[in-house]
């Protein structure tokens, strides 16, 4: 890394400080595609769920479908994000705030589905435990109840793990700032002054968190799992469930974190700062997590079709060779065949091939989710009340809405936060400089003693 | 409940006496192209082998009312719960519609309003008064027509004398000519449904999930190879 | 007050309610059921009659506290009244003993429906535009009578016509006597599932012009050919209890029973034993398991008596029926025929019994009385566990049926002839009620023109169906639980029985009940007439009818008359309570000792261009259409194909295979008499050369459920018929099949069977 400090508070407070018409652009563009997300639910919440495609018995389908998989994108960031934070590996520094923002947004996306799919949205408070006059409590034997503890402790955990770093970043800006954006970040960066006691309570929260976000992610997307394996239907009442979903959810993950990464290096030219290496290094931590979810895909079947259960084996055939086995076969080109390749070998490990390796996988594992759901219940014990499912467009145009708020709020971020870690960064570059500029906040770097620092461009 | 698969003939007399008692809306059409028809009770056919030896079985699928049942625990709101004398009950105000009671359940007897449903003026007139109707967004499922286990047991109790055993059923057993379905009090050693259940043709749907069901199911027989009547 | 006090008032209210408010405004009432009787929430229970089906079956009706909206004397109004709420078998009635079947379920739906004609209506458009005028009941009282008694004056009265489902008790007593005192002809009876092959064959074999009743619960073996007892024919539900009895209600012994049809209906699904013979050859095979039984002095051949005497060849052992040669024409293995034959000597009682589209064969009449044969041989007729005939009513005795006048057509077909040609007079008005033959008739007998042929056409009907859009005029009925009822039910039971029911409700629109209008006109034409019908309302007439039925059988004297009276009210009826066999009559008293040689089915159609047998069945739900407006009826999946709301085209497998036809794909169906277009079905019980098709749908105009949903089987059908009888032969037709396109088919049921992934893997 060549640049100094100024250098970098220039590129990377530039995207907060000036708009351009393409931040325009991208917004409308986002927000019109919302609004008729928007519409589309309202329409839903008016006339009954009906207006989806979900039946008898494929009581859920592309909701649930899009639940798991936004939970799942969601431990791109925090979990990744504390690994690497916790392996010392210090090539992270311009990834983790990228990562850490999927998570906290996916995490709100995701957790929207529980709500609005819901046969009476407007009750959806009656899940939470609330004192009331019915004197009723939820059922806490419910996997559903569980969903409701795990997402929002996590979502508050991804936030605080995403917010305590960003405070210096705040100040940063608070002090370049005049006008209202000095107003603003005035208050947000929470009077941030830099000083010792600030920092270690910082770095000391941060390892707290990096310790404690981990096993809640994977409890997360472990009880998500047990949303299927809880309910003794054919196919999802397996113990493979949890880690299989654990691996799937951070496969899906650090693909979507390539995929952002690589557009918002273009997007806001950030290509000194985002190289080749991060999404070699992302890409081989990718091709293990192929070959990871590959393995459970495998052991599934295997055990399944060794097993030959017979309301099992309807499951499978359906989607080996039947109705389901385009869209089966799809997703293992996208999840496998398609991106092992071009990951493991180590001239196509460019980042074009790790995003296009990323994006097949986006599509392949929202698939998969979507082949775990709805043939285990078009294919339930009787086969006399075997269904099938066709999705209308006012579920597509609600799916069609999640991504573009999962872009919009991505735009929005980068707008007001400097994506990259500003002071994370100059940490890295063991280059303990005293800026004018950044008085308060560079002289006491030194203090923070970081063992290690390889430079990130070697 | 007790279903003599020997003496059941298929005829359906129960699924249009459950719609009829229980305010079952009629899905129409276009619902019912979509896998959206609603109906308590159904009888399930299955076919063996290939013309000439073509045979074709029934079985009548209602709610199991099971021991340990799946629909209960997974439900958040405690919508669909167990009753003190054992019956799966779903309490219609409760329901949020989560859907999930529908997926748990091994025997796909739970139904969802999709929307509210409709009954054309003046079909409205016959609806019973002692159920209560659906509205959009929640669950609906067999009661084992607990409007009439009610109704008897306020009556034996308004006389001050126990409950005897057939002397009510509900809607499906009533209707049916075969006399296939038989109701009564399993806790009750002396009543005629304990008395079948214990039948060696007797089995339970899909044992092995383990949701503990109620209902037993007595095997069709078969007539030997030679011969006509087993005697 | 107590129960009968209640059945008198709401016999008042009910009855005369709506006929003596009419045009004199003080006498215009909205009645009160008394609020004693009607606790909200607490549910009465009053006897009716089902009168969906011939069967006859009692019902109690669950009447409750409701409010509906109604117009009375012109005016909307909310009122309080007593609504059925569900129908349930009566428990006392000695045909279906507390159970019903799944329409009788849905009889409550003719009473609320949307689409019921609510007001009389006048034609303001084209015949058959659907365009009418509501009109009140005085204008169209008058309207008839002027027709009518336009009619009388002009000494035409020969050349009107009442056309009516089969009818039956004091409800047939009164139209006879009206038509009779009118000076018109006999009413012609239609319903296209009329089993009038089966009368005249009993009648010839054992002298009663009647349906049979079986007594499955104490048979050992039972045979039917084509007979779907269990779902539509004769008394389902009488057959039905009894079937649970000869499988599970004897300890320790469970009787065989043999199927023999082309296509697997519901009653073959409950078979031990299904055999598939050609069309046609059913009373062949009968013969043929006779032929065994002579031969194989398993019962004397003498012993099958007058029956038998009319089966060719019959003393010299039936030499044409052997095993073998039985095989070659029926396609059934001589080893089974030889099999079935020694299994029902050594089991008895054994019954066979034939119904279905093996008497709607050319040959109908010889296959029936083949099968009667052989259950005289067996020993059954008239025996526990056999074969039995229900008592004469002393109410009322069975009419000699139309249908024994030998050689001549069919009594619709005649009638139609007679209107298009207009010999040997022509037909000036016609009266409908309650029958739809321009659904229900195949095209070549040109029904639709015929009656577009008559002057005057006045409707009975509730509904604007096929038949009634060519009304002039409609004074609509009430529905069944609206009206006083009777009926005499032909089989079913052995105890003497004559169902009577009070309306179990007030009617909720401006109806009024066809026995009352026929009164009313009578009255108003006066001379003959009135004194042919001296009641002021249908009820007296059954009040004067039952209490003359309790003094013949000496159930009652003068004294106790209205205590017989309101017995049988509160009851449903009347029915001796003791069962007896009613032996059957000297065949020879019908004067016909001929033998009768057999002869093949003829089909229409020649095997080349037509390759596929044709066979439309009755809908277990929609039964012969007159159903099908029925929602709950079209939302119940049919028990072996499990579709809703259409209809579908069954086809073999292999056949299916060959022809490159999958599950869904739309198909024609041809015959030389029309095409019609439906989903294929792939159907695992059917013969490789059969196409079946169930009846029911296909309706042009039948309310907002049933038009235009489907095809009409029926619309293809070919004219032919059975000779003696007249009846028409709905399963000589052949057709030829193609694939269009694609289809919509609506299933309820998913997988076929029990492990899909073993057989289809889609």
């Amino acid at each position: 890394m060549n640049k100094t400090p100024e250098q970098m508070n220039e590129d990377l407070l530039r995207p907060v400080f000036h708009t351009t018409w393409r931040f325009w652009a991208t917004v409308g563009v986002l927000l019109s595609v919302i609004a008729a997300a928007g519409l589309a639910l309202s329409y839903q919440v008016w006339n009954g769920i009906g207006v989806w495609g979900i039946d008898r018995p494929a009581f859920w389908a592309f909701d649930i479908t899009n639940f798991v998989f936004w939970i799942g994108i969601s431990h791109a960031g925090t979990l990744i994000s504390a690994i690497l934070r916790l392996a010392n590996a210090t090539w992270r520094r311009p990834v983790t705030r990228c990562a850490e923002v999927i998570t906290l947004w996916a995490l709100m996306i995701g957790g929207m589905f529980p709500i609005i799919h819901l046969g009476r949205p407007w009750l959806f408070f009656w899940l939470a435990p609330y004192p009331n006059e019915r004197g009723i409590w939820p059922q806490f034997r419910s996997p559903l109840m569980w969903d409701f503890f795990a997402i929002s402790t996590y979502i508050t955990g991804s936030a605080i793990f995403l917010l305590y770093p960003i405070i210096p970043d705040w100040a940063l800006v608070r002090d370049k700032s005049s006008g209202w954006r000095k107003k603003f970040y005035t208050v947000v960066s929470l009077g941030w002054r830099g000083t010792p006691k600030q920092w270690n309570r910082l770095e000391m929260a941060m390892k707290i968190m990096a310790v404690v976000i981990i096993p809640v992610a994977v409890s997360v997307h472990s009880i998500v799992s047990w949303d299927f394996a809880m309910a003794p239907v054919p196919m999802w009442h397996s113990t493979i469930f949890a880690p299989y979903f654990v691996c799937g959810a951070i496969f899906s993950g650090i693909a979507a974190l390539i995929i952002a990464m690589a557009i918002i290096r273009k997007a806001l030219g950030l290509e000194d700062y985002m190289k080749r290496l991060h999404f070699e290094n992302l890409g081989k931590l990718l091709l293990v997590m192929s070959l990871l979810w590959f393995y459970f895909i495998v052991s599934e079947r295997l055990t399944t079709w060794y097993g030959n259960e017979p309301s099992e084996m309807a499951v499978f055939w359906s989607t080996q060779i039947g109705s389901f086995s385009p869209l089966f076969w799809t997703m293992v080109c996208c999840n496998f065949l398609i991106p092992v390749p071009l990951l493991a070998i180590k001239k196509l490990r460019t980042i074009t091939g790790t995003v296009i390796a990323s994006s097949t996988i986006i599509v392949g594992m929202w698939l998969e989710r979507f082949l775990i759901i709805v043939p285990s219940e078009t294919h339930k014990y009787l086969p006399y009340a075997y269904g099938s499912y066709r999705p209308t467009w006012v579920e597509i145009t609600i799916t069609a809405g999640t991504f573009a708020a999962m872009m919009l709020l991505y735009v929005l971020f980068a707008k007001f936060v400097p994506i990259i870690s500003i002071w994370e960064l100059k940490l890295g570059e063991r280059k303990p400089v005293v800026s004018p500029q950044l008085s308060v906040v560079a002289s006491d770097l030194p203090a923070l003693a970081e063992p290690t620092g390889l430079a990130t461009d070697s | 409940m007790t279903v003599d698969l020997d003496r059941c003939t298929g005829c359906e007399a129960c699924v249009v006496a459950c719609r009829a008692e229980n305010n079952v809306p009629t899905a129409g059409p276009d619902q019912a192209a979509r896998q959206r028809a609603i109906h308590w009770i159904r009888v399930e056919r299955y076919w063996e082998g290939e013309f000439p030896n073509a045979r074709l079985r029934f079985q009548p699928v209602l709610c199991q009312q099971c021991d340990a049942a799946p629909c209960e625990a997974v439900c958040p709101t405690y919508a669909s719960y167990q009753n003190p004398e054992g019956l799966n009950a779903q309490i219609y105000n409760r329901c949020v519609g989560t859907r999930y009671c529908a997926n748990a359940c091994p025997y796909t007897v739970r139904f969802f309003n999709f929307y509210n449903p409709v009954w054309d003026k003046p079909f409205h007139l016959q609806l019973n008064p002692d159920v209560s109707v659906r509205s959009v967004g929640i669950m609906e499922k067999c009661t084992f027509c607990i409007q009439r286990i009610k109704a008897a047991e306020i009556q034996a109790e308004a006389a001050q004398r126990e409950l005897k055993d057939g002397e009510f059923n509900p809607a499906c057993v009533q209707s049916c000519p075969t006399k296939a379905m038989v109701f009564g009090n399993l806790n009750d050693p002396e009543s005629e449904v304990s008395r079948l259940s214990q039948s060696t043709r007797g089995s339970k749907l899909l044992e092995e999930v383990g949701a503990r069901p109620k209902i037993t199911y007595l095997a069709r027989e078969s007539a030997p190879e030679e011969g006509g009547a087993t005697s | 007050m107590d129960r009968r006090d209640f059945f008198k008032i709401s016999a008042l209210t009910g009855a005369t309610a709506a006929l003596d408010s009419c045009g004199k405004p003080e006498r215009q009432l909205i009645r009160f059921i008394p609020e004693e009787d009607l606790v909200p929430g607490v549910a009465t229970w009053k006897p009716s009659i089902c009168t969906l089906c011939p069967a006859g079956c009692g019902l109690i009706v669950k009447v409750m506290e409701g409010e509906a909206e109604v117009v009375r004397n012109g005016k909307l109004g909310l009122m309080p009244m007593g609504l059925a709420k569900k129908l349930e078998g009566n428990p006392n009635h000695p045909v279906n003993q507390g159970k019903l079947c799944p329409r009788g379920q849905a009889g409550l739906q003719l009473t609320y429906h949307p689409d019921r004609i609510k007001t009389p209506l006048k034609r303001s458009g084209e015949r058959g535009s659907g365009e009418f005028q509501e009109i009140g009941w005085d204008e169209a009282i008058k309207e008839l009578a002027a027709q009518l008694s336009a009619l009388q004056s002009s000494q035409e009265s020969a050349s009107l016509a009442f056309l009516t489902s089969p009818l039956r008790g004091q409800r047939r007593e009164l139209v006879e006597r009206f038509l009779a005192a009118s000076g018109a002809p006999r009413p012609t009876e239609w319903a296209f599932l009329d089993d009038a092959v089966l009368r005249r064959a009993n009648q010839l074999s054992f002298g009663r012009p009647q349906l049979p009743t079986f007594d499955l619960a104490h048979a050992n073996y039972v045979i039917s050919f084509g007979a779907d007892f269990l779902g539509t024919w004769n008394s389902p539900v009488a057959q039905s209890i009894a079937y649970g009895e000869m499988r599970q209600g004897r300890s320790g012994r469970r009787a065989k029973f043999v199927m023999v049809e082309p296509r697997v209906s519901l009653t073959g699904a409950n078979a031990d034993e299904w055999i598939s013979a050609r069309p046609g050859t059913e009373g062949v095979l009968a013969l043929g398991v006779a032929h065994v039984i002579i031969g194989e002095k398993l019962r004397p051949a003498s012993g099958a008596g007058g029956p038998a005497a009319l089966i060719e060849g019959w003393p010299q052992g039936l030499p044409d029926f052997s095993p073998d040669l039985v095989e070659k024409r029926t396609g059934v293995p001589a080893a089974t025929i030889t099999r079935i034959a020694r299994e029902m000597a050594g089991h008895e009682p054994a019954i066979a019994m034939i119904a279905g589209a093996p008497l709607a064969e050319t040959n109908g009449l010889w296959s029936a009385m083949a099968v009667n044969a052989l259950n005289a041989l067996l020993g059954s007729v008239g025996q526990p566990g056999g074969v039995l005939f229900t008592p004469d009513s002393a109410a009322a005795p069975p009419k000699p049926s139309q249908a024994s006048r030998e050689g001549l057509p069919q009594p619709l077909q005649a009638l139609a002839q007679q209107a298009l040609s207009g010999r040997p007079n022509p037909v000036k008005a016609l009266l409908v009620h309650d029958a739809n033959p321009v659904f229900a008739s195949p095209p070549a007998w040109r029904i639709r023109e015929a009656i577009e042929n008559v002057p005057f056409v006045a409707s009975l009907g509730s509904f604007l169906d096929e038949t009634s859009i060519l009304a002039d005029l409609i004074l609509p009925d009430h529905s069944p639980l609206e009206s006083w009822l009777d009926d005499v039910p032909e089989s079913g039971t052995m105890q003497l029985a004559a169902s009577v029911a009070p309306p179990a409700m007030l009617p909720l629109h401006s109806t009024r009940a066809m026995p009352d209008v026929l009164l009313d006109i009578a009255r108003q034409l006066g001379g003959p007439l009135s004194a042919a019908l001296p009641w002021k309302s249908f009820d007296e007439m059954l009040h004067a009818g039952f209490v003359d039925l309790g003094e013949r059988l000496g159930t009652t004297n003068a004294k106790g008359a209205d205590d017989f009276w309101k017995k049988v009210q509160a009851q449903g009826g009347f029915w001796a309570t003791e069962t007896k066999l009613a032996a059957p009559k000297d065949p020879n008293s019908v004067g016909r000792a001929k033998a009768v040689a057999p002869s093949d089915p003829q089909f229409q159609g020649d095997e080349q261009g037509y390759p596929f047998y044709f066979l439309p069945y009755a809908s277990q739900m929609l039964y012969d259409g007159s159903l099908a407006h029925l929602p709950w009826m079209q939302e119940t999946p049919d028990p072996l194909s499990t579709a809703m709301w259409g209809t579908w085209v069954e086809i073999n497998p292999k056949t299916a295979a060959r022809l490159g036809i999958r599950q869904g794909d739309l198909l024609e169906v041809a015959s030389q008499h029309g095409k019609l277009r439906a989903p294929a079905l792939i159907y695992p019980g059917i013969a490789p050369d059969v196409i079946a098709m169930p009846i029911g749908q296909g309706h042009e105009s039948f309310t907002r459920y049933a038009s235009t949903r489907g095809a009409n089987p029926i619309s293809i059908l070919a004219p032919l018929t059975e000779p003696e009888t007249g009846s028409l032969a709905w399963a000589a037709t052949r057709v030829k099949i193609s694939r269009v396109g694609e289809g919509k088919l609506t299933l309820f049921g998913g997988g076929l069977s029990r492990f899909p992934h073993e057989i289809e893997t889609r």
